[in-house]
């Protein structure tokens, strides 16, 4: 009974000193929040950027501020994750953690090579990195665009990241891409992931187009902080083929059922004054996809996409409040507007990409019984480039904001 | 067992059994010698001249209600002019003869006044005693807004009249068990006759009758000669100072103890439920009520794993932390020197400090506690960098919400169990903290008051008013307590 009780207590000491193997006191841990990542000139060898955030600057109201950067930025060469992390160890003094981890930045050239799956294979399997940090592609060097990043007015990086992903997403000019939504897509092997596209070089086109038909880089502003988030980079297969603006990015929130379903802005152009745009709110119900497969024979996909719009804008005071007349011509056109751009992003899809980034494999999936019919089917390369996609799109309905007639340009003039 | 205890009980029989002479003086000599007549300033030795006879009072002067005395004993005796029995003339409310000494002396003992006729081989016991206490006052451990404000006083009779106003009814038992040898006190038993039941009456007063200790004053001492686990964290008995509290239980069939010189009354037996409810929670209408309990609901867990919480998460699960805390909790860290569970404790034994000196200390130098407390222990103590801020705060909340307890019973119970889940978390994290609170859960779980379960009517789960977390409105609670098993079940 003795013995028995003392290696029951000796057992109990070997569980509590285990337990300080895994003890880390909070202030001894260096929260990397941003790391970016570029191909190298070597195969397989990258270089990791680490931004680590400085918790002394802006975390307390009280203490006086320090004369420190809200930030440090290391940049180390590595093959994966982990081994980065520890080889920038050697100069950052703290202990390096992965674990709040917000953004995941690659550069345009990185994603496109084929290197760039072997780097993500290594993402899960680093324990400290969550999966839920957002993977954003960068136009240029993705250590440049972490260094020409600077907000003025969040200079935390954490908050300025998270702000910005989440406004961006809100308007629907740039997807949500949590590095778990890569994995599933690519080892999914029948959809087109997406991911956000920034840049902090401008190169503005020179014509003005909607507000939305940019990519990043593109917009022509002012002052302020020199990255943009706009747009998309299409992945297939685990390497990028493409970049989409701002504006088909927002068609690829209409139509897949997977992506949260958001409130975003867009403008239409006003049917009765064309020179004119009509700015809405639009609502979006989930997107309901109905497949019919036929085995060998051109398959039917119907999209359902039901909206509610809030305009809040009509510039060429045109007034749709009061006459009925007028407020049909503004659904048709609206209707008629989304379902344009959506069948030209569809045939797009269809043609030059041979796949879809709507996620609607998920839909053509229970049609088969076994996993090996439906890889035999091969949605991705047979049946969704030879499918005819109908779009269904129905304004269910309008609403004005806050105004209840146009003021009478004519009458204010005189 | 021993020969000198059986001559010592021996001497003492022969002197109780000693019978009343006929002779006064024999009597008065005998006590006399026995009371230290002289020596102890208090004690009165009286002789009353009347017209029918020599009479003599024996009393102590400091316990009888002198006025009573003069009016209705020595103003009879000198008055009567017929000769008739002592208990005809006297006035006073309860009279009773005697037949030797050994009831003599404990009347004496009780503050009565003996009187002792010339002639007569008997005495009397008049009981006119005047024992002082307090009066009836306010409710100070257990306050409510809303409800009756007095509270028991350390006076038997005084308790006992308080019950028999609240429950008026011939139902209601008030049984007196004598416990202890020098001398032996009356532990008094209150209950309802048709509801109690009989088993858990009997495993009381068996426990009462088992007690072998010379003396026990008061039910603060006597609690813990009768529970069945004395080193438990968690008290088998509620201790209250409200009769409205304790009638309350008493009408659903629980059994109230009560003793001469405590101002409050154990209850017993007690599921831990109790410990969490205020007779406040009934006053209060239903919604009231329940938002009462809720806020101490939450109270209750803030107390137990606000401060291991912190412990576990910080050391172990940073990840679970929004990075915003993070990064506060690590920037006010930096140049901390103490890890983070020693901080906590440092914190919790500092508030512990604060919260026994203030039970301690002089009312007069009572604003030092908040000067040190708030001033030296909180700001100073983040200013010179020895614990920070976000410390303070979680300990200060710990601290406040082990006070929203109903009881002050489980209030320790709280407290101790908090340092048992600190002392886990800081080991393996959440895992280990888990394992603690399933093991003190376990045994909450397995123990019992008096043979009822102390989680029921949880679990085991019987007929009851559900009266556990929230309670129902009292027009649906149909069913009296059903783990009590008392005589009858139902309300209506």
């Amino acid at each position: 009974m003795r013995q028995f009780i003392l290696i029951l207590s000796l057992l109990q000491l070997a569980m509590i000193l285990s337990g300080c193997y895994d003890r880390k006191e909070l202030e001894e841990q260096a929260y990397v929040i941003t790391i970016a990542v570029d191909k190298t000139d070597r195969d397989n060898i990258f270089r990791f950027t680490f931004e680590i955030a400085n918790p002394e600057v802006g975390s307390s109201a009280t203490t006086p501020s320090t004369n420190e950067p809200a930030q440090e930025m290391i940049s180390v060469l590595g093959t994966d994750f982990l081994s980065a992390t520890s080889t920038a160890n050697s100069s950052v003094a703290k202990e390096i953690t992965l674990e709040q981890v917000r953004v995941v930045i690659v550069s345009e050239k990185l994603a496109r090579s084929k290197e760039f799956i072997h780097l993500m294979q290594s993402a899960p399997s680093t324990v400290d990195l969550k999966l839920n940090a957002q993977l954003v592609i960068s136009k240029e060097k993705a250590e440049e665009f972490v260094r020409h990043n600077s907000p003025n007015l969040e200079s935390r990086p954490h908050k300025y990241f998270q702000y910005m992903l989440d406004r961006a997403r809100e308007t629907g000019v740039i997807p949500d891409a949590p590095l778990v939504r890569f994995f599933q897509i690519t080892e999914g092997d029948a959809d087109l992931f997406v991911a956000p596209y920034a840049s902090t070089v401008k190169k503005p086109k020179d014509s003005y187009g909607d507000e939305d038909s940019y990519k990043a880089g593109e917009i022509d502003f002012h002052g302020g902080n020199v990255t943009q988030f706009m747009g998309s980079a299409v992945f297939k297969e685990g390497q990028m083929i493409d970049s989409l603006t701002g504006e088909e990015t927002r068609y690829i929130h209409m139509m897949d059922p997977t992506f949260p379903q958001q409130v975003i802005l867009s403008t239409f152009v006003d049917p009765l004054e064309p020179e004119y745009n009509i700015a809405a709110r639009v609502q979006l119900d989930k997107v309901k996809v109905k497949i019919d497969y036929k085995k060998n024979q051109t398959s039917t996909i119907d999209v359902y996409i039901t909206t509610h719009l809030n305009i809040f804008a009509i510039p060429s005071t045109e007034d749709y409040m009061k006459s009925q007349k007028k407020r049909k011509i503004l659904y048709d056109s609206i209707q008629k507007e989304i379902l344009k751009n959506g069948e030209k992003l569809v045939k797009k899809t269809q043609e030059e990409y041979k796949a879809e980034p709507f996620y609607w494999s998920l839909h053509i999936r229970k049609k088969f019984l076994s996993i090996k019919d439906y890889e035999q089917a091969d949605w991705s390369n047979k049946i969704y480039p030879n499918a005819h996609v109908r779009l269904h799109v129905k304004v269910a309905s309008l609403e004005f904001g806050k105004t209840l007639r146009q003021s009478d340009i004519g009458r204010v003039r005189d | 067992m021993f020969p000198w205890q059986k001559q010592k009980t021996e001497a003492i029989e022969k002197r109780e059994n000693r019978k009343i002479s006929k002779n006064l003086k024999d009597n008065i000599a005998y006590l006399e010698e026995q009371y230290s007549y002289g020596l102890n300033y208090d004690f009165e030795s009286k002789s009353v001249h009347g017209p029918t006879g020599k009479y003599h009072l024996l009393f102590y002067s400091t316990t009888v209600n002198t006025q009573q005395l003069s009016n209705h004993i020595v103003s009879p005796l000198l008055e009567v002019k017929k000769d008739i029995p002592i208990n005809q003339i006297l006035s006073v409310p309860s009279i009773t003869p005697i037949k030797n000494m050994g009831e003599a002396e404990k009347g004496l003992n009780e503050g009565s006044v003996i009187i002792f006729k010339e002639g007569l081989a008997e005495g009397f016991e008049a009981k006119i005693q005047d024992f002082k206490h307090r009066a009836v006052e306010k409710a100070e451990n257990e306050k409510t807004v809303k409800g009756p404000k007095e509270s028991f006083t350390e006076s038997l009779p005084t308790n006992v009249s308080m019950f028999r106003k609240k429950i008026p009814s011939k139902d209601l038992i008030v049984e007196n068990i004598n416990v202890g040898m020098r001398p032996a006190m009356p532990v008094t038993l209150i209950y309802e006759r048709d509801l109690v039941n009989d088993e858990v009456l009997e495993n009381i007063k068996q426990r009462i009758k088992n007690i072998t200790v010379d003396n026990i004053r008061n039910v603060e001492i006597l609690e813990q000669f009768i529970e069945e686990r004395p080193s438990s964290l968690f008290p088998s008995m509620l201790y209250t100072e409200r009769p409205d509290n304790a009638s309350n239980f008493v009408s659903d069939g629980y059994i109230a103890i009560i003793m001469d010189n405590s101002s409050s009354c154990l209850i017993a037996p007690i599921t831990i439920w109790s410990f969490f409810h205020s007779p406040e929670d009934r006053y209060l209408r239903w919604a009231f009520a329940n938002f009462s309990r809720l806020i101490r609901a939450i109270a209750y867990f803030i107390t137990l794993f606000v401060s291991a919480s912190y412990v576990a998460v910080t050391n172990y699960h940073s990840q679970l932390m929004p990075i915003d805390l993070l990064l506060a909790i690590a920037s006010s860290r930096e140049r901390v020197p103490l890890p983070i569970a020693f901080e906590i404790l440092l914190m919790e034994v500092a508030f512990e400090l604060i919260r026994e000196a203030g039970v301690r200390i002089p009312s007069p130098l009572g604003p030092t506690i908040g000067i040190v407390g708030a001033l030296i222990l909180g700001q100073a103590a983040v200013e010179a960098n020895l614990v920070s801020p976000i410390v303070v705060i979680i300990v200060a909340l710990s601290g406040l919400s082990s006070f929203a307890a109903a009881n002050y019973s489980i209030n320790h119970t709280l407290r101790i169990s908090r340092f048992l889940f600190i002392a886990a978390a800081s080991v393996y994290g959440l895992l280990s903290l888990l394992g603690a609170i399933l093991l003190w859960v376990a045994y909450v779980v397995s123990i019992s008051s008096f043979g009822v379960s102390y989680f029921s009517p949880a679990t085991p789960s019987t007929k009851s008013t559900h009266d556990t977390f929230f309670r129902k409105i009292l027009k649906n609670e149909r069913w009296r307590p059903g783990f009590l098993n008392p005589k009858d079940w139902d309300k209506y």
